[in-house]
């Protein structure tokens, strides 16, 4: 047997497998990895801090910085955060658009997600590129209705920035008509083939405890077999009115968090095609007329949080009455799905690192804020 | 094995294999691959259709832009009066999250009140961050966003826009955003008509089009001068005397006039930024030279009636205009020292300037004081 010795080695910051500038120490023992602290803060850009200094409204459109492939998540978490603390009213036909608009920021989440994977794994591109045309497909209806492809900004206070244009309805539902067999495709190219099975099968595993323990949330936590969801948990907006699965892994690996990525767009899709159905029949327009943008809370604090792809996305605001924040906190889900990647790491080879990392599903524009 | 909740299920996914044998798998999936290759020889115009090629050849071929596509921010002015909607209201400087946009406002040169128009407006697009937030806070409906993405540059500097390069027609805006335009029309044109009417002279006009009128004021002016009977048309006080002689006084009195008025622009942008550096004495000197002005102004201004033949009115007004402004520039200098942070950077220029512009200002009049003695 040949003596060998462990190594210490750094993956990232600048590393094409670690979705952004993400580092990883590594300690290695030939290929397998024995040890793996994650460090943070190579994208840091004073998120939080810049946001006490901007006024409620101005936060809004940094909050698509945070995970910008999920710019309305985003705003829609902040949005809920300053309209507790004000006490805005929502009109319905506002939440059936936010809700129409984060589901499909799931979808769009999932398939570039679900791409960057594979692409991790080896397959250069092919997913991907079948996912990013789907994604194109939705950001060009955000782009109609917001005017921005990703830094969307389009929550307002009490609502959301524009009604929906005349055209978006006949192309979202064209979209729809395409859906199911994109992601009858994606199954078929993924779920049974040999290479991809290999490569996620067992690795990676993230134990129920364990996960629970982190705090993860969001597929990743699913992925572990854990049914919690916050739409449904906690229900805000109007998800206490739609019909949804919550699809949970059993085994907590890689493949698990795929499969339940691709059965959350399949539950995307349906909870848009309720959406569309009761939109036309919701009450108010697309923002509520006497909600101030220009908010100056009354001293107290809030805690929001939504679903987003990624997983809980909180902002916890202090006000001191005046008008900007005293204290804003984001609550990042890619960074906390990030802790428990040591844990996951252990014992694996180096090239299931970069798998296990793909699985997470992290932008690090969210984790280093 | 399903859970149901009241709005659904929990579905635990299933890992199973199909039926297929070993490397079935793999060549469904390159069935998939194969479907798109074939597919991606004809063209896909529908979002419903998965296969197919929907890209466009960009530099030859470009997308149209939705209307409510948002880029870079840029002032309106109406087509037909030339008057640009802003009224320099500050509240896309307010709401600006980057703070990019820097405004100043537009002063009656007479009275010193407030107009309700926009001197100068500088949009730094190289840290703008699209949000459109100014576009939204505009009550004129005088700022929008661009559908221009083409801003590439290797310089920087050039990024930094202001107000001659943001001005853009509403018929251009009407172009890119009809619908849009078409909303808030009647009460953006009914706003302009009230600001129009408390605009006095040029100011409040699109940039290029207070060149255009200054360039054929002059010539107008030129054109008087140089044709004796025009000129008595347009300005019955001035006798008909060669004009092309001008005496010591006038010379004197327009030397005065355009030194001031030079000072006067060098210091104008200034004042906002300027006074940290300007020490008491400076500011000082400037209002005394901007007084010495007014006083060899206003020695100047008898003269015509003794020697009429010598100054036009035009001309005396220019000078009296200057002094005016002058002392506008001396009197915001010295009010100035209120903008402590953005002057750090730019004073020891400015304050350079309005020392020069003072100086200028002095030698003029004592110039102008001098030469109307000795008449």
């Amino acid at each position: 047997m040949l003596k060998t010795e462990e190594l210490q080695i750094n993956i990232g910051p600048q590393h094409p497998s670690t979705h952004g500038v993400f580092r990883m120490l590594v300690t290695v023992d030939g290929e397998t990895v024995t040890d793996l602290k994650p460090v943070f803060g190579y994208l840091h850009r004073n998120h939080e801090q810049i946001a006490e200094v901007n006024t409620y409204l101005q936060n809004m459109p940094y909050t698509d910085r945070l995970d910008y492939f999920n710019a309305m998540a985003n705003n829609h978490a902040y949005a809920m955060a300053v309209e507790k603390l004000v006490g805005i009213e929502v009109p319905e036909r506002a939440e059936y658009i936010r809700v129409l608009m984060v589901e499909l920021t799931r979808i769009l989440n999932h398939a570039g997600a679900l791409g960057f994977l594979i692409n991790d794994m080896g397959a250069w591109q092919t997913q991907l590129a079948f996912g990013m045309r789907e994604r194109e497909k939705i950001l060009d209806l955000f782009e109609s209705v917001s005017g921005a492809r990703l830094m969307c900004n389009y929550f307002r206070f009490g609502g959301v920035a524009r009604d929906l244009t005349a055209d978006f309805m006949p192309r979202l539902k064209d979209l729809l008509v395409a859906m199911p067999a994109f992601i009858d495709e994606m199954e078929r190219l993924l779920r049974e083939n040999e290479i991809l099975l290999q490569r996620s099968e067992g690795i990676g595993i993230l134990p129920k405890d364990l996960a629970l323990a982190y705090s993860v949330t969001g597929p990743v936590l699913r992925g572990s077999g854990v049914a919690y969801d916050i739409r449904r948990a906690e229900p805000y907006s109007i998800y206490d009115r739609l019909d949804f699965d919550v699809p949970v892994g059993s085994v907590g690996d890689v493949y698990d968090r795929i499969l339940v990525r691709i059965e959350e767009m399949r539950q995307s899709k349906r909870i848009i095609e309720q959406v569309i159905a009761q939109l036309p029949d919701a009450q108010g327009g697309h923002i509520n007329p006497k909600a101030r943008q220009n908010v100056r809370p009354p001293v107290g604090d809030v805690y929001a949080r939504v679903e987003t792809p990624k997983g809980e996305l909180g902002f916890y605001l202090v006000s001191d009455g005046s008008s900007r924040p005293y204290r804003y906190k984001v609550r990042a889900p890619s960074f906390i799905n990030l802790t428990p990647l040591g844990d996951m790491c252990r014992g694996y080879k180096v090239a299931d690192m970069v798998v296990i990392l793909g699985s997470i599903d992290i932008v690090m524009g969210e984790v280093d804020r | 094995m399903t859970t149901e909740t009241q709005h659904g299920s929990v579905i635990v996914m299933d890992r199973r294999r199909g039926k297929l044998r070993a490397g079935q798998g793999l060549l469904q999936g390159l069935r998939v691959v194969w479907d798109h290759w074939a597919g991606s020889f004809r063209k896909n115009d529908n979002f419903s259709k998965i296969h197919g090629t929907f890209t466009v050849e960009y530099p030859e071929e470009r997308l149209p832009m939705p209307q409510a596509y948002r880029n870079m921010p840029v002032l309106l002015f109406d087509d037909e009066s030339g008057h640009e909607l802003c009224t320099g209201c500050y509240q896309c400087q307010r709401i600006c999250p980057p703070q990019v946009i820097h405004i100043t406002q537009a002063k009656d040169p007479v009275t010193g009140k407030m107009v309700p128009a926009a001197t100068e407006f500088i949009i730094e697009y190289d840290a703008c961050m699209s949000c459109g937030f100014c576009a939204e806070v505009c009550p004129f409906d005088s700022i929008k966003m661009d559908h221009v993405y083409e801003l590439s540059t290797a310089n920087r500097a050039s990024l930094t826009m202001r107000k001659a390069q943001l001005n853009r027609s509403i018929s251009y805006y009407t172009g890119i955003a009809p619908g849009l335009w078409a909303e808030v029309q009647a009460g953006a044109m009914k706003k302009l008509q009230g600001s129009i009417k408390r605009r006095p002279d040029v100011i409040g006009l699109a940039a290029s089009l207070t060149e255009k009128i200054k360039a054929r004021r002059l010539e107008l002016a030129a054109a008087a001068a140089a044709a004796p009977a025009a000129a008595a048309v347009s300005a019955p006080a001035a006798p008909a005397a060669p004009a092309a002689k001008l005496t010591p006084e006038e010379k004197a009195a327009k030397l005065a006039a355009m030194k001031a008025a030079n000072a006067n622009k060098g210091a104008a942008p200034a004042p906002a930024e300027a006074p940290v550096a300007l020490s008491p004495a400076d500011a000082k000197a400037a209002k005394l030279a901007a007084i010495k002005a007014a006083n060899a102004n206003k020695g100047a201004a008898p003269a015509p009636a003794e020697a009429p033949v010598a100054l036009s009115p035009a001309d005396a007004k220019a000078a009296k205009l200057a002094a005016i402004k002058a002392a506008n520039a001396a009197k915001q200098a010295e009010a100035a020292p209120v903008s402590v942070e953005t002057a750090v950077a730019t004073a020891p220029l400015d304050a350079k300037a309005a020392r020069l512009a003072a100086i200028k200002a002095a030698n003029a009049a004592k110039l102008a004081a001098e030469q109307g003695n000795n008449e």
